[in-house]
C-alpha cells in the first residue's frame, strides 16, 4: 500500500472517531433547539474528512512521490536516535516541575548531546551551561519572568 | 488617495523609526537569519520561535520583530541553500537550483551577494506596491460581512490547497479540516459548551497555536535531521566566503536588473493571492526567466546562471510582501508564516482586517515600514555578516539538533509554564513526523487552525443575520463572486489537466493516421 493511502486510511479512522465523539458534546436542552450548535461544526467536519479520506484511497495517487510505501519511504533512517530523543523530551517534561528549569533544561542538552554521539563530558557542559544559565538570566533577571525552582528544592529544605 | 498613503507612510515612519523599534529589527533580522539559515528551518519555524520573545511588547514593536524576523529567515534559508544545497523552506528550493551550483564553481560570495541585492530589490518594490493596494483594499473591506468573511476563508483555505500541485489538491484540503478539527478542541466561545477536553483542564482554553507551530515544524524539522541521517553542513568550509568574494561587476548588475524587475511584479501580485505564498512566487519567476532567457542564457539555468538565481529571490520576497495583503486587509494569510503572524496579532490582542486600518493605523503602518526597514537591514547588516554567519552552518549537528528542540520546547513552556504543553508538543511532533512521512502537508493544517475559530464564529453569525438559511451563499453578490472565485481555483486545475489529457489524447490518436 502506497504511504499516501495509509494516510488516508489514519486520517479516515481519525475522522470516524471525532465524528463519534461529536456526538458526545454536550448540549443544553435550548442548544438543542437551536440550527447552529457546538456539535455543528465538527459533524460538518468529521464528514468531510471521511468524504476527503475516501477519495485520496479511491482515486489513483497523482504525486508520484506518495506512490511509495512507507516501507520505502523509511528504509535507512536512523530510528534508535529520534526515538531516544522523543523519550528525553517526554522525560524532561516530567523533570522540569520536580528539578527546575535550570537542572532540567541542561540534563536534556546533555542527554541530547549524548544521544546524537557526543561523547567528551567537558564539551557537552561547556555548550548546555552557559546557554542554560544565559536564557534563565534573561528570562528572570532582565524581562522579569518568573520561573519557578523545582519542588525538589523544598522537600530538601534549601528553599 | 495619495494623500492617506502620504499620511500612513508617516504614521508608519513615526511608529518605526524609533530606536527601539529599529534595534528590534535588527535583532529580528539577525535573528531571523540565524534560524532561516540551519538546515530544515524555514520562516515559519522562526518566526514560532520568536513569537514568545515579542509577548512582553506592544503589538506594534512585536510585529515589526517579526517582520524583521520574517525577512531574515527567507534570507537565511537562501543561504543555506546556495551554501550547502539545504533550503530551509519550500521557498528557497528554486534558489538552489542555480546558487548552489554557482557556489560550487567557486563564487559562493558572488551568489550569496545576488541573493541578497535581488531580495533587497524585490521587498523594495513590493513594499512600495503594498503600500498602494493594501489600503484601497482595506477601504473596500469595510463592507464586508460575516458571510462574506465566511466565504473568504473558505477562500483562502482552497486557495492553499489548490496550489498544492500535482496530486495534492485533495491532501491539503484533507489537513486543512484536519487543522479546523484541531481548531473545535477546548471551550465554544458563544455556548460555553467543552468539546473535545476529554475532561483535562488543561485543554479547557484550547490548543495553543504557537505548541502546535512549533511541534508540527520546528520539532519536526530537527528529529527529521536526524532520523534522515542529514549530514549536508559536514561539506562546508566557511572560510571559502570571505568579504572580497562578495563582489558583484557592473554586467552582472545589468544582466539580472531587468530579471529583477520582472520577478518583483509577478512575485508581489502571486503573493496576493490567499494561499500561493513565496514558494510559488519563487518557482513561476524562476519559469517565467528561463522562458524568457535567449538559448544561450537558458542553457546556463540550472548550472549557475546569474538570472537564474536572482528571479526566484526577488519571486520570493515580493511574494512574501505580497502574502502581507490579504494578512492586513481581510485577516487571512496568504501562507503558513502569515498564519502564524495572524496568530499573533490575534494574541496581541488585535483583529486584523479592514478595520486594523481604521482602528490601529499605527500597528498597519508600522508593519508595512518595517517590512521596509528589515530589508534595508538585511543588506547592510547581514551582507557583511555572510562569512560569519556561515560559520553557524559548520556546527556539528549533534550540537545543532538538541539546542533547536531545546529552544522550541522552551519557546512554549516559557510562555505558558505548564509541562503538560511538552509532553502535547511531542505527541504532536510525532503525530506530524508520520504524516509527514506519508506525504501529508503540514503548512495547510495549520492554516485551518488558525482559521477555525474565526470561521466558525463568522459562519454562525451569517446564519443568524439570515434567519438560519446558508442562502446568504448565494444571494449576497459580493459573497456569491467569492464562492464563484472559490470554485474556479479548485476546479481550474482539473479543467486544464483534462483538456491537456484529451489533447495528448487527440495527438495520440492522430499520429498513426499521420505515420499512415
Amino acid at each position: 500500500m502506497s504511504r499516501e493511502k495509509v494516510g488516508a486510511l489514519t486520517l479516515l479512522m481519525f475522522s470516524i472517531a471525532y465524528g463519534l465523539l461529536a456526538f458526545k458534546i454536550p448540549l443544553s436542552f435550548l442548544a438543542q433547539q437551536e440550527f447552529f450548535t457546538s456539535r455543528t461544526m465538527p459533524y460538518a467536519l468529521a464528514v468531510l474528512g471521511i468524504i476527503l479520506s475516501l477519495l485520496i484511497l479511491v482515486l489513483p495517487t497523482g504525486d508520484p512521490s506518495g506512490k511509495r510505501t512507507l516501507k520505502e519511504e523509511t528504509a535507512g533512517m536512523d530510528w534508535m536516535k529520534a526515538i531516544f530523543l522523543v523519550f528525553a523530551m517526554v522525560i524532561y517534561g516530567m523533570l522540569m516541575k520536580w528539578l527546575g528549569f535550570i537542572i532540567a533544561s541542561i540534563f536534556f542538552l546533555m542527554a541530547g548531546f549524548y544521544i546524537l554521539g557526543e561523547r567528551k563530558i567537558k564539551k557537552m557542559a561547556l555548550a548546555a551551561i552557559p546557554l542554560v544559565v544565559l536564557l534563565w538570566f534573561i528570562m528572570s533577571m532582565l524581562l522579569g519572568v518568573y520561573i519557578a525552582p523545582g519542588e525538589i528544592f523544598y522537600h530538601l529544605g534549601v528553599l | 488617495m495619495w494623500d492617506g498613503m502620504v499620511s500612513g507612510m508617516l504614521t508608519g515612519i513615526t511608529t518605526t523609526l524609533i530606536p527601539w523599534n529599529i534595534a528590534l529589527v535588527l535583532f529580528g533580522c539577525f535573528m531571523g537569519s540565524l534560524i532561516g539559515m540551519l538546515p530544515g528551518l524555514g520562516p515559519i519555524t522562526a518566526v514560532a520561535l520568536m513569537i514568545p520573545v515579542t509577548y512582553g511588547l506592544e503589538p506594534t514593536s512585536g510585529m515589526v520583530l517579526l517582520a524583521g524576523v520574517y525577512y531574515g529567515a527567507i534570507f537565511g534559508g537562501s543561504t543555506s541553500s546556495i551554501l550547502i544545497n539545504a533550503p530551509g523552506e519550500a521557498a528557497t528550493v528554486a534558489t538552489a537550483l542555480d546558487g548552489y551550483p554557482l557556489a560550487r564553481q567557486g563564487y559562493p560570495g558572488k551568489a550569496l551577494a545576488i541573493a541578497a541585492y535581488s531580495s533587497f530589490s524585490g521587498g523594495t518594490i513590493s513594499v512600495f506596491f503594498l503600500m498602494v493596494f493594501a489600503p484601497l483594499l482595506a477601504s473596500v473591506a469595510t463592507s464586508f460581512q460575516s458571510a462574506d468573511y465566511f466565504a473568504l476563508m473558505i477562500l483562502g483555505l482552497t486557495a492553499v490547497s489548490a496550489f498544492a500541485g500535482r496530486g495534492g489538491v485533495i491532501k491539503a484540503l484533507l489537513m486543512v479540516t484536519l487543522g479546523l478539527m484541531l481548531a473545535t478542541v477546548g471551550t465554544d466561545q458563544t455556548s460555553g459548551v467543552q468539546r473535545f477536553t476529554f475532561g483535562s483542564l488543561e485543554l479547557l482554553d484550547g490548543i495553543e497555536f504557537l505548541l502546535l507551530a512549533m511541534a508540527t515544524f520546528a520539532l519536526t524539522e530537527a528529529l527529521s535531521i536526524v532520523l534522515k541521517r542529514d549530514e549536508s553542513s559536514d561539506s562546508l568550509n566557511p572560510k571559502m566566503i570571505g568579504f572580497k568574494s562578495l563582489a558583484v561587476s557592473k554586467k552582472e548588475f545589468k544582466l539580472i536588473a531587468p530579471s529583477i524587475a520582472r520577478s518583483s511584479v509577478l512575485g508581489f501580485l502571486i503573493g496576493v493571492l490567499p494561499g500561493a505564498g513565496a514558494t510559488l512566487g519563487s518557482f513561476m519567476s524562476y519559469g517565467m526567466e528561463r522562458n524568457l532567457a535567449p538559448p544561450e542564457e537558458q542553457a546556463k539555468f540550472g548550472k549557475g546562471s546569474l538570472r537564474g538565481l536572482a528571479a526566484p529571490e526577488t519571486g520570493n520576497n515580493a511574494a512574501s510582501s505580497g502574502s502581507f495583503v490579504p494578512l492586513l486587509c481581510l485577516g487571512i494569510p496568504g501562507s503558513g508564516t502569515t498564519a502564524v503572524m495572524l496568530g499573533a496579532l490575534i494574541a496581541y490582542g488585535l483583529e486584523p482586517g479592514p478595520r486594523m486600518f481604521t482602528d490601529s493605523p499605527e500597528v498597519f503602518w508600522g508593519v508595512i515600514m518595517s517590512m521596509y526597514l528589515g530589508n534595508v537591514f538585511l543588506l547592510i547588516l547581514n551582507l557583511p555578516l555572510i562569512p560569519y554567519f556561515a560559520r553557524l552552518l559548520a556546527i556539528p549537528r549533534n550540537f545543532m539538533v538538541p539546542m533547536i528542540l531545546f529552544f522550541s520546547l522552551m519557546g512554549v513552556y516559557l510562555v505558558t509554564f505548564n509541562d503538560f504543553d511538552i509532553q502535547m508538543m511531542v505527541i504532536f511532533c510525532i503525530a506530524a513526523m508520520a504524516l509527514r512521512m506519508m506525504n501529508f502537508p503540514m503548512a495547510p493544517l495549520l492554516l485551518g487552525f488558525i482559521l477555525g475559530g474565526l470561521m466558525e464564529d463568522n459562519l454562525r453569525r451569517a446564519l443568524l443575520i439570515y434567519d438560519e438559511s446558508i442562502s446568504f451563499m448565494w444571494e449576497r453578490p459580493l459573497t456569491l463572486g467569492i464562492n464563484i472565485t472559490t470554485l474556479f481555483i479548485l476546479f481550474f486545475p482539473m479543467v486544464r489537466s483534462f483538456i491537456a489529457a484529451k489533447k495528448n489524447g487527440d495527438r495520440d490518436e492522430s499520429l498513426p493516421v499521420q505515420e499512415a
